[in-house]
């Protein structure tokens, strides 16, 4: 096999010479590796996602790419099968990846030790280990957004500002019974004993289309609020059945999984007033996604549907691309061509208040801390759109910085 | 012309009984074997780690599960939690200090150990009512493992395997992990290929056919099926710690869920139930065949000759494999393991039609 391949690769080097001899030479391309399941688990939830991850790429090379570096992406299905995202980074490794979005948990947590051994950068947005925030211990993988414990000091800080404190209330956890569903577990119980507020935890069984049993429990608590932690089908399901039994919009918050398609589905005006954290601005009136408007949508270059431009996912995938585009940039700039994932690695740790001019908070990445700051702010859906309800902000980092601590010094001496 | 078997004649009983009989099946065997001891040495490291390896590995696992769904027929669609019991098992061992060649025994056994409890449902119930009853496992074994933090790992619910040596030999280089796991497939398949010459193995072949006929013939179908848990579930533990000690290298729920459950039964019935060779096939059918047509598909859409939107390229191979398998049960319901003996018996006495028994 070996030799064939080296064959292959010598006929493709002989002809792509030829070939470049006659057009302009061009600079080498950056690729990144986007291996996500579009068949499996996450169905529009990755397609929102991967669509504004190639929308801004498509814009990135339109207008003159990285230091005139293009960006190429390698693009697989993995259906949310560990094996499979490892064989497809495998193959995208040697094909000269610097850089790989799984956006999948069960499949980047199988690579963690991988992607740590290879030198490849690993960006884990709103997914993934939420210890991996800790630089020391992971360096090649980037969280860049707040993780889910992150999530959850944000949430349980509005409620602190602005519903009337925390003190003595009852707030329910109603929760997926997997390992995500328990994630916020340790920092709201920490929470609690500080705070002085009774929590509970409900799970329901995965993948949450049935949730009335839990629900009827989650009644006879009777809490004053209710933090909704699930994600695609359940997500609506848990909205419905909250407002079934007898809880008020405006008490239900959720993790970041709730969006524009999941307000169509559980219909009409009844998700008005609900909250939920937000990592990244949606909607289209931001600089950068009246960029892509102009110069990838418009004259008919983008990866799917126009109408899906400007949704929650959407505008997370650009922000992903924006933070990793910006970090090639600046690891160019600092040691020029040929990028490589160690250099890709420190682009990432220069970065320092980037806002994808405004659309996201303003997010700086240290060796140490690979999440950017845990920030976010809690919107509401007024009926047509998620409105903000308060500026970028983040809580009790310190609480969220002792769990990943401890997590990661869990993952060294297990390693 | 190529099988030679006119004038070979069976003088021991040794000779006569041999695994293969033939001189020509036992070369293909030397060549294959020979081919799987080499293959780290002309594989690239991408086909050694991503399909060698992880092929292996589930062809052991389906191995296991042939045992039990093949040979004792007892349906099994909860083997992913034997599979788990196994892994973290030997996870748990190994951090404990035991050595890891000890940490594969106890993983066997806690696997074999609660394999049998829920296997004990077999006694009473059969069929579609069996299959009930060992999914019921698969969820009390999930629940259990991410409801208990000291078992999956904590708020990350990961464990990563520490470094082990097998037989003195560090289990760290690509080579090595894949040499693990090709003696433990080597192990599962010589096994299998002698228990269906043993009493044992016939026992189960009876119990499979008609339990109370296999009672009134002496054999008893109490102990025969518990038996046929045991070693199945025990193979499946193994099974289990080698996945994540020489695969995953980081054990988390979700590798082992439902649908991992259902992915080892197709791979049994699509090669061929109650067949060594199938499980094989099987498992190369089912894990290696989407990868491969994801990647010929992306290669061709890389040539841009018509413009099709990423999420559907990436649901062509999912029509395609669907196609397959229902091809392959249409045109050889016995599976893949059939395609190949009638290929074999073709070549056997080509360029003939027919041979003379």
């Amino acid at each position: 096999m070996k030799p064939f391949t080296r064959w292959l690769a010598s006929v493709a080097g002989a002809a792509a010479l030829g070939l470049g001899g006659a057009a302009q030479a061009e600079k080498e391309p950056i690729k990144f590796a986007l291996l996500q399941d579009f068949t499996a688990v996450y169905t529009f939830v990755t397609n929102e996602y991967h669509q504004g991850q190639r929308d801004y790429l498509r814009f990135v090379n339109e207008t003159g790419g990285v230091e005139g570096h293009m960006i190429e992406t390698i693009v697989r299905d993995t259906a949310n099968e560990p094996q499979r995202g490892l064989e497809a980074y495998n193959r995208a490794r040697r094909e000269g990846a610097v850089l790989v979005d799984f956006f999948s948990t069960p499949v980047s947590r199988a690579a963690v030790n991988r992607v740590l051994d290879d030198e490849v950068v690993m960006i884990t947005a709103l997914h993934g280990r939420g210890d991996a925030s800790e630089g020391e211990t992971f360096p090649f993988i980037f969280p860049m957004m707040a993780t889910y414990w992150s999530q959850s000091t944000v949430l349980a800080d509005y409620i602190d500002q602005h519903q009337g404190g925390l003190e003595g209330k009852r707030i329910a956890l109603v929760h997926i019974d997997s390992p995500f569903g328990r994630e916020p577990m340790p920092i709201l119980k920490d929470l609690a004993e500080k705070k002085g507020f009774d929590l509970r935890a409900f799970a329901y069984p995965s993948p949450g289309t049935e949730q009335s049993a839990t629900w009827s429990d989650v009644r006879r608590y009777r809490p004053d609020h209710v933090i909704i932690w699930g994600a695609g089908g359940g997500q609506q399901v848990s909205v419905r059945e909250a407002i079934r039994n007898g809880i008020r919009q405006e008490n239900i918050l959720s993790v970041v999984w709730l969006a524009e398609t999941d307000a169509r589905n559980v219909g009409g005006n009844h998700l008005k007033g609900v909250k939920r954290f937000e990592a990244v601005g949606t909607g289209t009136d931001h600089a950068v996604i009246q960029d892509i408007m102009e110069h990838v949508i418009e004259p008919g270059h983008g990866q799917g549907s126009a109408s899906n431009v400007g949704t929650t996912y959407y505008n997370i995938g650009v922000a992903t691309m924006a933070v990793a585009v910006e970090a090639a940039r600046l690891a160019m700039q600092e040691f020029g061509a040929p990028l490589t994932g160690e250099k890709l690695r420190d682009g990432f740790r220069m970065i320092e208040n980037f806002d994808a001019r405004g659309m996201m908070p303003p997010i700086t990445i240290t060796a140490d801390d690979h999440q950017g700051g845990g920030y976010g702010r809690v919107s509401a859906w007024n009926g047509e759109a998620w409105e903000p309800l308060t500026d970028w902000y983040s809580a009790h980092q310190d609480i969220v910085w002792e769990e990943i601590e401890k997590d990661a010094a869990g993952f060294r001496e297990g390693r | 012309m190529f099988y030679r078997l006119s004038g070979i004649k069976h003088t021991r009983y040794a000779s006569s009984r041999a695994l293969w009989p033939v001189t020509a099946d036992r070369r293909i065997m030397q060549v294959l074997v020979a081919l799987a001891l080499l293959a780290p040495f002309f594989l690239s490291d991408l086909y050694l780690t991503s399909y060698m390896l992880p092929w292996l590995i589930w062809t052991a696992a389906a191995l296991s599960l042939t045992l039990l769904m093949g040979m004792a027929g007892q349906l099994h669609f909860g083997f992913a939690a034997v599979l788990a019991i196994g892994a973290y098992t030997s996870i748990h061992l190994t951090r404990a200090g035991v050595p890891f060649e000890f940490a594969l025994l106890g993983a066997g056994l806690m696997s074999a150990f609660i394999g049998v409890i829920f296997g004990a449902a077999a006694l009473r119930v059969k069929g579609l009512y069996l299959v009930m009853a060992t999914l019921a496992m698969q969820y009390l074994v999930e629940w259990v493992i991410i409801n208990v933090p000291a078992i999956s790992g904590g708020a990350q619910a990961t464990l990563s395997t520490p470094d082990v040596t097998f037989l003195f030999v560090p289990l760290q280089s690509d080579a090595s992990l894949y040499y693990m796991a090709l003696l433990w497939t080597v192990v599962v398949t010589l096994l299998l290929l002698n228990i269906k010459r043993t009493s044992f193995g016939r026992a189960l072949v009876a119990v499979r056919d008609k339990d109370f006929a296999a009672a009134v013939i002496g054999v008893d179908p109490v102990k025969y099926k518990l038996l046929a848990f045991f070693a199945a579930s025990f193979l499946g533990g193994v099974t289990g710690a080698i996945l994540a000690f020489c695969y995953y290298q980081a054990v988390t729920p979700e590798q082992f869920g439902f649908n991992v459950s259902i992915q080892l039964v197709a791979m049994v019935l699509v090669g061929g139930l109650g067949s060594v060779i199938g499980a094989y096939l099987g498992a190369g059918f089912v894990l290696l065949l989407p990868i491969v047509l994801t990647n010929v598909l992306a290669f061709v859409a890389s040539y841009e000759w018509m413009p099709i939107s990423f999420n559907l390229i990436a649901h062509i191979p999912l029509m395609v494999y669907g196609a397959l398998i229902i091809g392959v049960l249409l045109y050889e319901p016995l599976g893949l393991a059939k395609i190949y003996d009638n290929l074999r018996k073709y070549f056997v006495v080509w360029p003939f039609r027919h041979t003379q028994s």
